[in-house]
């Protein structure tokens, strides 16, 4: 096979053109340290939504909504009004089916009271002794349906049969694969990695002397032969493909398959092909290729073998009188809901009767749920709005008179959101901000504890500039110890993991200190808050903790690091910018506290391969501190302030910016750099720490609502301790409950959501549409928002639809393989997605952007940008505005903004969130926190 | 005395109770709440803990070698009889402790780890059974005791590997391990029997039958023969990464302490017979020596967390065994009793692995000293390839399994039926069709 021979090398190009665009359906996630949320279905992000969901239901098996039977449940119990029903079908074309029935009224009786499902495997049993059967008893039934029974009802699919080569060559794959792609657990790493999954594997099982499975024996040879040729990977696929006799055009197809098999440990091969810095610690050469051309190496092997017999249940007769007995069953329960009668069914005539059943058809169990859930959306749209109008009232209150003692920048985050409010509720005089959590500085981060830099930002962003954590001149002693007992206690560590499995060390360690484990056994289990404190006491006793500053500074115009090429720190003009980004789309100009505190997020769990996931999303899956306090020491230097001036962000020289850091596991809040602090800001900072405290309390509080493990009367003090103890058990699947019930994003001024209980689920973005006449603010305010927020709402939607094929099922058996994601105990495709234990009380919405602005304005905005525009126009998103002026709602429907409108309610009144949330575990509607004493 | 056997008999019985009336609630319909269920499961087992803690009190202030309950016979055909007798001797009541003080904490670690799981209630039975089913192993004066106890430990863990019905993986590969189980189940059955055979008893009560000669080597080969099973050693050792299909906590207790240890302490039992016998102590010592060395080159070589742990439980299961059989019985029982709490913790952590590692590395500075180097620089290419490939493949060991012992008995099996059905159609009748499953077959 030379490589220049011309026909195959176009060949080789058609293959490698099928291999990129059959890769695209695999999943984006990489290694699970670092986790970014995605939308799980982007490769079908160019469909509209109902349609994509469908199409992905169809290749990958997966189910496109909730069930029938939990929207059923939803419409019981008020979740779904029929009202909603009735608007999403007089939304969608009608059609006269016959003079009496129109598709609609069809359709609504199918929805409610609603039709059952029918399948060929139960329904002989369900007409001799089920629910058919009970049916029958009325005789009017049973006529009906033998009348059904009677007329011609037009056939349909089968459902292709399973493969059975994967059980044969899974086994060996999945192995091959987790040892390839280890990033170092295995104490003896794979050989020759450096070669390629292909070649390594070629090089590993083509030498004789090896037992093969039964259906495998003949690998090794065929390994040797494509050895001996010295094929390619490309070549070895084509030669797949060649001999099993597949012609080009099916190429894509084929391969989908393969792919989609094991979609998990391919998806993990292509992400870290395209991007080989993804793998946390050993860099790896992937190739999608290289692991089809295993895969398909393996799989000719096995069907020469003649393992893909398949051996048929029964007999194929008995089947089609089944599926003809169940079709009849299905056009029979919609006749029956739309009361026609065996004589009306016998009168119809033959095209009556067609289009009856076709109409049936269209309406079968996914566009039932289809409908359904559009209802269901829509029911939590109206609640949205109607409170967002009803609030206007409050308006006024919202207004602060006097100078804020403190203004606090959170993340946009959901889980936000209740901190915020607690934070307003624990001083009415406090004025919070919420802006994308990596405060506008992208950045490429070392602290002094990290053994590399990471970025620091969107993951669709590059940081340009790098910035160090150091210790101050006079700690520098100190960072020296504390480096070497880390780098000790390191390698105590590490020999004692590795000692304990290895066979002579592992006697001597286990016999000798075995018993010694009893102590952190007893402790994680029986005491885990207090052993946790011990354990931070030692550390803290053990490893002294230099003060550090950050080298943000840059001033000379081009100084760059010699590897990275990264700009080191910040040039005066740079920092401004990034200050002027934040504060300006926030409309934060004037009118300055005295502190600003700009809080970063990020959460701590043991126990929990999926910690990263509750981490910033807008820091590209990592804990956004530093982001945070790089924007207040910037913020603080006198040579932004000036430059600030010049663009119209007047800071008063008595404003001092803190950065500080927002567990939201443990509710912990730490404040940076406040040595720095001038003695004229103590008394403020003490306010606002206090302020801080309280808020963090009740947040625990509100938070813990949700989890049935914690005692429903529990005082304060108490569930924040429940709410610390959860990151520091062991044993806890859901230390926080993450981005889960997310379900709306506002962005806009606070004064639109002050004092409204949105119950921790709704994205808060800072935009004041007054000062921004040209749009630019919220083009950035948009771009940074969007993205981030679609794909955690879209990961938690489908995770929670189908838990099984989208999600990564329930965390107890998972098994963290090669460091870079989980398996189902010891040989499983690694599981992509959220597990349910993540995803468990999720309302499965697509999230509802509020944006204060006009819909003329909103769409510039969004047809400016391609993928702004692909994500409305395709409706993953469903958007609304609200005027900044007159407060009029307009809704995005298919065919454009919809005026808003409808009676609105007065707000539910609760003098403060904890009254409002008390004893109740299930999602709550908005309510108007009255303050006490009315301070707004 | 009286006072001491009373609390070993609570100590055994306690979660057997517990087992049966939840059963028997949850048969007639009354699921408890996840409060109660793990209330209770921490008050039986700390009340077991204290009343264990006075027996081994009371021992030591007697000075007596044992403490021992006898219930008389259960039933007697002919010559045989089963004897019901409880006993704690100095080998029992370390392994008596060690059962108890895990089992409860992987309740206090289960009750959290579970929480909302729809199975909770059914690991929590299976988790008393299976304590129970140890319990009465460690704790029987006789064979026949021991076989019960034995049983509802094999049973239990099959159970709990099959623990998430509604995928097809737990479910076949909890079936592989019982099959395991089964067949290796029938070294003690007809072990039991010789003993009864040729000794008159399989109690141990007042000391082991005494068998000399050939007959205390088939015994004891027999009695090998399960022990090896259990502890998943060589060459049954395929089924031990399959067991990892079950919850963490379940994994961790069974296959880090309890049940892989079973094994050994079935040894430990027979120890007086076994010194009298060169053969079976030879094969006990050269079963560790092949255990340990599988285990340590197919832990290396796997790149996931549990199958790395099992394969380091194994290796040193697999020295104990060595342990035992050259008559180090006081280092064998520490060896236990430490690797048990050692496995437990790993296993309870392992879904903390990329946390720990990840921190462990940014501590050394991110240069880890890398590992296997050794063995690269001392073997040449050719063997180091075969070498890798063969720990990769866990020795081959269950594909050996499936070709040469499993694929040959179901040839067999379809011949005979075949035979059967010819001889049926002769005879006039007709034959029942058999059903094959594509899946059964598929992994030979």
């Amino acid at each position: 096979m030379s490589q220049d021979d011309h026909p195959e090398q176009s060949r080789g190009d058609k293959l490698r053109l099928a291999v990129e665009h059959a890769g695209h359906l695999l999943p984006m996630q990489g290694p699970i340290g670092v986790f970014v949320h995605h939308n799980t279905l982007h490769a079908f992000q160019d469909l509209p939504f109902e349609q994509a969901v469908i199409e992905a239901s169809h290749r990958f098996g997966a189910e496109p909504y909730m069930t029938e039977a939990a929207y059923r449940a939803a419409l019981a119990r008020g979740r779904i009004h029929l009202e909603d029903i009735d608007a999403v079908c007089d939304s969608e074309p009608d059609a006269v089916v016959f003079p009496r029935l129109s598709r609609h009224s069809l359709r609504r009786a199918m929805m409610t009271p609603g039709v059952r499902e029918f399948d060929a495997a139960t329904i002989l049993w369900r007409t001799e002794q089920g629910d058919l059967a009970r049916d029958f008893r009325q005789p009017a039934l049973r006529a009906l349906f033998d009348a059904c029974f009677a007329r011609i009802i037009a056939h349909e699919d089968e459902p292709a049969a399973p493969r059975s080569v994967d059980e044969i060559i899974h086994p060996w794959l999945i192995r091959l694969c987790s040892v390839f792609l280890d990033q170092g657990m295995a104490y003896w790493p794979m050989l020759h990695r450096e070669k390629g999954f292909y070649e390594s594997v070629r090089t590993l099982l083509a030498p004789r002397g090896g037992i093969f499975p039964r259906y495998l024996t003949g690998l090794d040879e065929e390994l040797e032969r494509q050895e001996y040729f010295s094929f390619s990977a490309t070549d070895a696929v084509l030669d797949y493909l060649d001999t099993q006799r597949f012609c080009e055009a099916d190429w894509e197809g084929v391969l989908q398959t393969e792919l989609l098999a094991l979609p998990g440990w391919a998806g993990l091969m292509r992400r870290l092909e395209e991007d080989p810095s993804l793998a946390p610690h050993e860099t790896v050469p992937c190739s999608l290729m290289d692991f089809l051309a295993v895969r398909l190496t393996m799989a000719r092997v096995a069907s020469r073998e003649g393992a893909a017999e398949t051996v048929p249940q029964e007999s194929p007769l008995k089947n089609q009188e089944k599926r003809r007995l169940s079709r009849a069953a299905r056009v029979y329960d919609a006749a029956r809901v739309v009361s026609l009668s065996a004589d009306e069914v016998t009168r119809l005539s033959d095209a009556e009767w067609t289009a009856f059943v076709s109409e049936v058809k269209a309406c079968n169990g996914l566009e039932r749920r289809r409908i359904l859930h559009l209802a269901y959306e829509r029911w939590h749209e109206r609640e949205i709005l109607r409170g967002l109008a009803s609030h206007r009232q409050y308006r006024g209150l919202c207004e602060l008179e006097a100078r804020p003692t403190a203004q606090v920048f959170f993340c946009i985050d959901e889980r936000e959101e209740s901190m915020r409010r607690a934070l307003e509720e624990a001083d009415a005089a406090v004025e919070t901000f919420s802006s994308a959590g990596y405060f506008g500085v992208a950045v490429d981060y070392k602290g002094i504890d990290d053994p590399n830099s990471a970025a620091f930002c969107p993951v669709v962003v590059k940081p340009r500039h790098s910035v160090f954590e150091q210790p101050k001149a006079e700690d520098r002693e100190l960072l020296e110890s504390r480096r070497w007992r880390r780098r000790l206690l390191g390698l105590l560590t590490r020999n004692s993991f590795v000692s304990s499995r290895t066979l002579m060390r592992g006697w001597l360690s286990t016999t000798v200190l075995g018993l010694l484990s009893a102590v952190p056994l007893i402790g994680h289990l029986l005491a885990p808050r207090r052993y946790a404190k011990l354990r931070d006491w030692m550390n803290k006793a053990f490893l002294p903790e230099p003060r550090t500053e950050l080298t943000l500074m840059r001033n000379t115009a081009q100084s760059q690091g010699a590897v990275t090429g990264l700009l080191m720190g910040f040039a005066a003009l740079e920092k401004t910018e990034r200050v002027a980004s934040v504060l300006g789309p926030a409309a934060l100009t004037r009118r300055f506290a005295r502190l600003v505190v700009i809080l970063g997020h990020g959460s701590s769990s043991l126990n929990n391969p999926h910690e990263s996931a509750h981490d910033c999303g807008a820091c590209g899956g990592r804990r956004g501190g530093p982001n945070a306090r790089l924007f207040a020491a910037m913020a603080n230097r006198p040579e932004v302030r000036a430059h600030l001036r010049e663009r119209g962000i007047d800071i008063p020289p008595d404003t001092w910016f803190i950065g500080g850091y927002h567990d939201t596991c443990s509710d912990d809040v730490e404040l940076y750099d406040l040595d720095a602090l001038p003695a004229t800001h103590q008394a403020d900072l003490s306010r606002t720490v206090e302020s801080l405290e309280k808020a963090r309390a009740h947040n625990a509080r509100e938070r813990a609502r949700r989890f049935e493990s914690c005692p429903e009367n529990a005082s304060p003090h108490a569930t924040l301790r429940h709410v610390e103890e959860r990151s520091e058990h062991l044993a806890e699947p859901r230390p926080e409950y993450g981005h889960c019930t997310n379900a709306v994003c506002i962005v806009g001024r606070r004064s639109l959501t002050r004092g409204l209980f949105l119950d921790r689920r709704v994205f808060l973005a800072s935009y004041d549409a007054a000062q921004d006449p040209g749009d630019q603010s919220l083009a950035a305010v948009m771009a940074a928002v969007v993205p981030v927020c679609t794909g955690i709402s879209l990961e938690y939607y489908f995770s929670f639809v189908d838990n099984d094929r989208y999600g990564c099922g329930t965390k107890l058996p998972h098994n963290v393989a090669g460091l870079v994601g989980v398996m189902d105990g010891h040989a499983s495709d690694l599981r992509t997605g959220l597990p349910w234990q993540m995803v468990e009380i999720h309302e499965p919405v697509r999230l509802l952007f509020v944006i204060e602005t006009t819909p003329e304005r909103l769409m510039k905005v969004v047809n400016a940008s391609a993928s702004l525009k692909q994500v409305v126009e395709n409706r993953w998103i469903r958007v609304a505005t609200i005027d900044p002026d007159s407060g009029r709602i307009h809704v995005r429907r298919n065919s454009g903004f919809e005026q808003f409108d409808g009676p609105v309610e007065r707000l539910p009144v609760a003098f403060s969130s904890a009254e409002w949330y008390g004893g109740k575990i299930e999602h709550l509607p908005m309510a108007w926190i009255q303050a006490e004493g009315g301070g707004r | 005395m009286a006072y001491s056997q009373t609390m070993l008999v609570f100590v055994v019985l306690a979660p057997g109770v517990v087992f049966s009336v939840l059963a028997l609630l949850w048969l007639v319909g009354w699921t408890p709440r996840e409060r109660v269920v793990s209330r209770i499961t921490g008050a039986v087992f700390s009340a077991s803990i204290l009343a264990l803690a006075v027996i081994i009190w009371r021992l030591a202030a007697t000075g007596a070698p044992a403490v021992t309950v006898t219930f008389g016979n259960w039933f007697t055909v002919h010559d045989y009889h089963f004897p019901l007798v409880l006993m704690a001797d100095h080998l029992s009541l370390p392994f008596l402790g060690m059962t108890l003080v895990l089992s409860g904490l992987i309740g206090q670690f289960s009750a959290t780890y579970l929480h909302r799981e729809p199975g909770f209630l059914r690991f929590f039975l299976l988790l008393h059974l299976f304590a129970f089913g140890s319990l009465l192993a460690f704790a029987a004066g006789s064979f026949d005791l021991l076989v019960g106890g034995w049983e509802m430990v094999g049973i239990t863990s099959v159970l709990l590997i099959a623990f998430f019905q509604q995928r097809t993986a737990p479910v076949e590969n909890g079936l592989r391990v019982f099959a395991v189980y089964r067949a290796c189940d029938i070294g003690l059955l007809v072990g039991v029997f010789a003993m009864h055979d040729w000794a008159g008893t399989a109690s141990f009560a007042g000391g082991l039958p005494s068998l000399t000669g050939n007959r205390a080597s088939i015994v004891c080969l027999l009695l090998l023969l399960a022990a090896a099973g259990k502890a998943a050693q060589v060459p049954f050792s395929g089924w031990l990464p399959r067991a990892m299909e079950g919850p963490t906590p379940s994994s961790a207790i069974f296959y880090g302490a309890i049940s892989i240890h079973a094994g050994a302490y079935l040894l430990l039992r027979v120890q007086p017979m076994l010194v009298q016998s060169g053969l079976a102590s030879a094969m006990v010592i050269a079963i560790g020596v092949a255990t340990a060395i599988h285990g340590t080159m197919s832990g290396r070589a796997s790149a996931d967390a549990k199958t790395s742990l099992a394969y380091a439980s194994l290796t040193q299961v697999g020295v104990v065994f060595v342990e035992i059989g050259i008559g180090w019985k006081a280092i064998a029982l520490v060896h236990i009793l430490g690797h048990a709490m050692v496995r437990t913790l790993q296993f309870l952590r392992a879904p903390s692995m990329l946390h720990d590692y990840h921190k462990m590395h940014s501590a050394i500075g991110g240069e880890l000293s890398p590992t296997g180097k050794h063995l690269e620089e001392l073997l040449s290419e050719r063997v180091q390839l075969w070498l890798y490939r063969w720990s990769l493949d866990h020795g081959h060991l269950d594909t050996i399994l499936d070709r040469f012992v499993i694929y040959p008995l179901m040839r067999l099996s379809r011949l005979f039926a075949k035979l059967d059905s010819m001889g049926l159609s002769l005879s006039g009748r007709e034959a029942p069709v058999p059903r094959h499953s594509a899946a059964g077959q598929g992994n030979m």
